[in-house]
């Protein structure tokens, strides 16, 4: 970081990770409350199965893939976290470990994005 | 010998609680802990969670997850277990991180209360419900 910006950590690409870290751990959380919900209903399974098929419709299959893209990153930059907490050499490569966790969480997605999509882009659904 | 010439006694220890300041550890508290469950709960996760998508979502279609997918999956004892562990950690590693959100957010301590109850409560209810789902469901 620049002197000019003073040590206030504020700005700089590590400040961008904590902020997208944060609203894909945020996001996740209310995604796993809304599932625990629709999970509960199997004990009904002509319910569970009406409900369920809504997830195969497009636009939640959109939602899913901004799912996959929020785990990921969240996961991967969670495992760069560990290796600035854990050790102790590791803020050395922070900014090339961030660039790896934005290049597999774009390369996961994609590919992620285009199986889940695969039935519509298939014409199989609309 | 003269007085200009003896040793000077050392100068009264700094008040450090009877430990130099290299000794001396930052206190530990449960917000420590909870530092270290994020980082444990967050590994764990990411094998767990990566896992569960990728069977319900990558592997099979998100369309074939039905209840009959649900029943013979959870046939094996081990995937209730496998579903359970995500269930706890998932949402224990989620409540913490909102209540660090709202500490950092939420200024007025009143609605801090309030914003914190209501997250409490929501989670323990469905971590309730959620273990309820998988221990009691039969096919």
């Amino acid at each position: 970081m620049s002197p000019e910006r003073g040590s206030v950590y504020r700005g700089g690409s590590g400040q961008w990770a904590f902020v997208t870290h944060r609203i894909t751990g945020f996001l996740v959380f209310f995604f796993l409350l809304l599932h625990i919900v629709d999970v509960s209903l199997v004990s009904r399974p002509e319910v569970y199965d009406e409900v369920h098929e809504l997830y195969g419709n497009v636009l939640l299959r959109l939602f899913e893939v901004g799912l996959l893209f929020g785990l990921v990153f969240h996961s991967l930059n969670g495992l760069r976290i560990v290796m600035l907490d854990f050790f102790p050499g590791g803020v050395r490569n922070e900014k090339r470990a961030l660039s790896t966790v934005l290049f597999l969480t774009i390369v996961f997605t994609l590919v992620g994005g285009y199986v889940i999509m695969k039935p519509f882009i298939d014409g199989r659904i609309l | 010998m003269s007085a200009s010439t003896t040793t000077p006694p050392p100068p009264p220890p700094a008040p450090t609680d009877g430990a130099t300041p290299l000794q001396r550890r930052p206190r530990q508290n449960n917000e420590a802990w909870s530092w270290f469950f994020m980082r444990i709960s967050g590994l764990v996760l990411v094998f767990l969670a990566l896992t569960h998508f990728s069977l319900t979502h990558i592997v099979n279609d998100v369309t074939d997850t039905d209840a009959r997918f649900v029943a013979e999956r959870w046939d094996n004892p081990l995937w209730r277990l496998f579903d359970w562990a995500l269930l706890v950690l998932a949402l224990l590693h989620g409540l913490n991180g909102l209540r660090w959100i709202i500490d950092d957010y939420v200024r007025s301590s009143a609605k801090r209360a309030v914003t914190k109850s209501v997250l409490y409560s929501v989670s323990f209810a469905l971590l309730g419900y959620g273990t309820l789902t998988i221990v009691t469901f039969s096919a």
